[in-house]
């Protein structure tokens, strides 16, 4: 009976309507934060002027050090660190599961020839070299303890004796695995509840390369690489701004990843950070590794096909969306930064359209939007064209397909579905072949399925044509996760144009617009500038100069709107120094 | 109360041109020639003159009870019951007027392109975009229009112009039509094709209130009169009165005549993305406004359950003419001609009714 019930229950659940809980976000205006920054200083001024109490510690001499110590003994936990040294090698020991995995090193020393202490770290993740010259050698060294005076041994070790150039106490055991796992090293001293660990990073990284997918003619030729800390410093090369913020969030809880939110602080509306912040910090899941599986978590629509954050290996190009007031996701592991908030036409733009002069710009751009359209639809046309709309063939054309198709045995749905499968095994195996046997695929795709097909009369000459025509089309969308799309939405074209000719292809259009019209990228509608129509940016569809770019996008309501002053070129407004009237005149008084 | 969101005056604009302009596609140019002959590009003039009128009431309606919509103020002036009667009229008016359209945009295109496609083949993949459509709600629609206003209007546009070369200005003789006495009442009369701006009385919310709703209502009007009055002056000029009054569509037929050389003939199908787009947004605004109505006159939070029974209803309302001649004989003439006893004639008499008993909303910020 309750098995009746639990089914019953599951087959209402289908049938019946289910609110949806309203989470969505908005971008507010900016108004909004310089009230609420005023409000947040007048705080800070109230706090400023408490009084509190301060505690006077006295130097103590270095031969009364050992006195220090405490008596009673502490046990090591997650949270808390232990103040016997042994009991925090055990602890280390049972937490990297020591003796089985040999990756970890603990190493006792004696700092001074005196005091117990022990560093540890991962092996590989380390640069030995300063582990050895900046860290054991000087703690050992009891040359650099005589005569010296001081509140604690431990601030003075921090102060005058390691010498690596990050270090910093951490009161967890948590906190202080997390960051030997990231290739620090930790040290830690009888008696202290505290580990100190110092930045020893030196792990084998790709170098700075060329961009792979998003190539150029002009402009920048540097890519993002795996390493995090290198592709925060390209893109501090290019934004040197002391705004530039970047903070740090880990994501993933078995693989204890990292990823880093930059922005530009005062530039951008906070509200676009606080939610990039509150959706990243909101992931619960074991393994994050790059920005690829990232995205998917953060993403307002997951079901659709088209992308809502923009993807981009290129530091110019993210600078570039940085400066706009726009955020960048960079995860630990991956060559790719994530731009949030983008719209659909963020997505066909590419660098080069910035770097070239407006006028090729905007042709460029232009042909991309073509493309789109052609890799969506040219073959759902065909298909209705050839079968419902006829009249619209010219004769003679229509004369030549009828010949090409004449021994064709399928319908030309068929036709296109198998040129269309074809056509994307060709391309997921160039992917995935080894580059050595790389010309084998251009062998069975020109010859084995362009020419010898139609030899054989399984698809007709003009489809392979069109089939052609729409992967080069595919090939021309800028954005990797776009030009999937696009592929998924042809299948379905292709269907739509086959049952109902252009009727049906007007529906899907219809569709496809409706649900790309609702889309969301954090708070800023997909179509934005379109519709919603909002004001702002000239760097749109078409490209306007860079000159006439005065304002950043209006529907990011960033806190400062403007990009550049209404005359940017103040020379054109100026007498030039070698002007010809002014060496004119000045000649004839010379004379 | 239902969250219809917030449109610009752009989209607003382009929602209300787009749906009053739909009607150059189907019958209505045909309908007008033959009832005014030549004069039928002016009629419409007469009848845009007389929707700015009414209007102008409709607005003076709305502005003395600022904030509030058409099945609020019914309320507030006719009382609970007389005023859900009404509002309920309207929504039941709007069930009908989406069904017809349905039909008679299946009707044509069954005519003109796919003649061997079962009629509920049609009907229910346009239904079944209306619903998808509708799901995501009205400012959604709004945006759709705004993108999809620019193509339709330079769709056509280009058929107007592409035509040009079958263009004679003989054809436009006699310039007086049947009659100054004819073409002032037709135009008249006509003046309901101009009515769906009033869907706007619904959204008053959405658009930004009365003040918005005078811009809007004022630029779509005239926008849709001079769209209207262009296509019927080109349409005259390549069919004259007399074999123009014969054509189920207009517009259609027009495209069909384009011909400037054997590689560019037979057009038409690429302008049927304009028709069907426009006609499906058509329909999917007046169904959704249905939902909508009844979701106010019963204080429903969410449109999204209602909208598969509505689908069913407009379903019924397609499928109940019998045939093509009933749907231009009594539907279309009904919905062009006479509607405004539903669209117009009950606001006015509201209006009347709110000034003999000084009934007025409350200013905003009282």
């Amino acid at each position: 009976m309750f098995l009746y019930k639990n089914i019953f229950k599951k087959i209402l659940s289908f049938i019946s309507y289910k609110e949806k809980k309203d989470n969505s976000f908005y971008i507010p205006d900016a108004s909004e934060f310089k009230k609420g920054d005023q409000q947040k200083n007048d705080k800070g001024k109230a706090i400023f002027h408490r009084k509190t109490k301060r505690e006077i510690k006295r130097p103590i001499p270095i031969d009364q050090l050992d006195k220090c110590e405490t008596d009673t003994l502490i046990l090591a936990s997650e949270e808390n660190i232990s103040n016997d040294i042994e009991l925090n090698i055990q602890y280390v020991e049972k937490c990297f599961n020591y003796p089985q995995n040999s990756d970890i090193i603990i190493r006792r020393l004696r700092v001074a020839g005196k005091y117990k202490a022990f560093i540890f770290y991962v092996d590989g993740m380390v640069d030995r070299f300063t582990i050895n010259n900046s860290i054991v050698k000087p703690l050992m060294d009891s040359g650099k303890f005589t005569d010296a005076i001081f509140e604690e041994l431990t601030d003075y070790i921090i102060e005058s004796v390691i010498e690596t150039n990050q270090i910093k106490k951490v009161m967890t055991q948590a906190a202080a695995i997390k960051d030997i796992l990231s290739g620090n090293t930790g040290v830690y001293i009888q008696g202290y509840r505290y580990y100190i660990i110092c930045e020893t990073k030196g792990y084998e990284k790709r170098s700075v390369e060329k961009p792979q997918v998003e190539g150029v003619v002009k402009g920048a030729q540097e890519a993002f690489n795996e390493n995090l800390r290198t592709n925060i410093t390209l893109l501090r090369r290019i934004l040197k701004n002391k705004n530039l913020t970047t903070e740090f969030i880990d994501v993933g809880k078995r693989n204890n990843g990292k990823c880093a939110v930059v922005y530009l602080d005062g530039l951008i509306n906070p509200a676009i950070v606080n939610e990039v912040k509150r959706r990243i910090t909101g992931i619960s899941t074991d393994f994050i590794i790059g920005d690829g599986i990232l995205e998917q978590f953060i993403e307002d629509n997951p079901w659709s096909i088209i992308p809502s954050i923009l993807s981009t290996e290129r530091p110019d190009r993210t600078a570039s969306h940085i400066i706009e007031g726009k955020v960048a996701i960079l995860a630990e592991g991956t060559p790719f930064s994530l731009i949030a908030p983008v719209t659909i036409v963020d997505l066909l733009h590419t660098p080069e359209d910035s770097t070239l002069r407006w006028q090729y710009g905007t042709l460029l751009r232009l042909i991309r939007f073509f493309a789109v359209f052609i890799a969506t639809l040219l073959p759902g046309l065909y298909v209705a064209l050839t079968t419902f709309h006829r009249e619209m063939i010219p004769t003679d054309l229509l004369i030549a397909i009828a010949k090409a198709r004449e021994n064709v045995p399928f319908p030309t749905i068929v036709e296109v579905l198998l040129m269309e499968l074809s056509f994307e095994l060709i391309r997921e195996a160039g992917i995935r072949i080894p580059g050595i046997i790389g010309n084998t695929i251009g062998i069975i795709g020109a010859l084995i399925l362009g020419q010898a097909a139609v030899q054989a009369n399984l698809v007709s000459p003009v489809l392979i044509i069109v089939i052609a025509f729409t992967g080069l089309g595919n090939f021309a969308i800028p954005d990797f996760s776009l030009a999937f799309g696009a592929r998924i939405m042809r299948v379905f074209y292709i269907f739509l144009g086959s049952m109902l000719g252009f009727y049906g292809i007007s529906l899907g259009i219809l569709i496809s617009l409706t649900i790309l019209v609702s889309m969301k990228s954090f708070g800023v509608p997909m179509v934005s500038t379109i519709a919603p129509k909002t004001g702002g940016s000239k760097d749109f569809v078409l490209r306007w100069p860079l000159w006439m770019q005065e304002k950043r996008p209006d529907y990011l309501n960033a806190l400062d709107t403007r990009r550049q002053p209404k005359i940017s070129r103040l020379w054109t407004k100026e007498k030039a120094a070698y002007n010809k009237k002014k060496s004119e005149k000045g000649g004839g008084d010379h004379e | 109360m239902n969250s219809e969101g917030k449109i610009g005056v752009f989209e607003a604009v382009c929602l209300t041109t787009l749906i009053m302009t739909n009607k150059v596609f189907f019958t209505s140019i045909a309908f007008i020639v033959q009832m005014t002959g030549t004069s039928a590009w002016y009629t419409t003039l007469v009848s845009c003159a007389a929707s700015l009128i009414f209007f102008y009431f409709l607005y003076l309606l709305l502005k003395r009870f600022p904030g509030k919509d058409i099945p609020q103020i019914y309320e507030a002036v006719l009382g609970k019951v007389a005023g859900k009667f009404l509002v309920f009229l309207f929504c039941v008016f709007a069930v009908y007027y989406s069904g017809s359209t349905l039909r008679e945009f299946v009707e044509m295109i069954k005519v003109y392109n796919l003649p061997q496609t079962p009629t509920s083949i049609i009907m229910i993949s346009f239904l079944l975009v209306a619903v998808i459509v509708s799901y995501f709600g009205f400012e959604c629609m709004a945006r759709v229009c705004a993108i999809c206003f620019i193509p339709t209007v330079a769709g056509l546009l280009l058929i107007l112009l592409l035509a040009s070369p079958s263009y004679s200005s003989n054809l436009l003789k006699p310039f007086g039509g049947y009659g100054i006495d004819v073409t002032l009442m037709s135009g008249f009369l006509r003046s309901s094709a101009y009515m769906e701006f009033t869907i706007l009385t619904i959204v008053t919310g959405a658009i930004g209130g009365y003040g918005n709703f005078k811009k809007i209502g004022v630029i779509s009007i005239l926008l849709t009169g001079v769209i209207f009055s262009t296509s019927i002056f080109c349409y005259l000029l390549a069919f004259g009165y007399s074999s123009g009054s014969e054509n189920i569509s207009g517009i259609f037929e027009l495209s069909r005549s384009i011909y400037f050389n054997r590689f560019f003939q037979r057009v038409e199908s690429i302008f049927l993305f304009i028709w069907v787009i426009s006609s499906v947004i058509t329909t999917t605004v007046t169904f959704y406004i249905s939902i909508l109505i009844y979701c106010k006159i019963f204080k429903i939070k969410n449109h999204r359950p209602l909208i598969l029974p509505f689908a069913v209803l407009v379903f019924i309302a397609a499928i109940l003419p019998r045939s093509m001649q009933e749907i231009t004989q009594v539907n279309v003439v009904f919905l062009r001609q006479y509607s405004m006893f539903v669209a117009y004639i009950p606001s006015i008499i509201v209006l009347i009714i709110a000034w003999i008993f000084k009934k007025r909303g409350q200013k905003a910020g009282a």
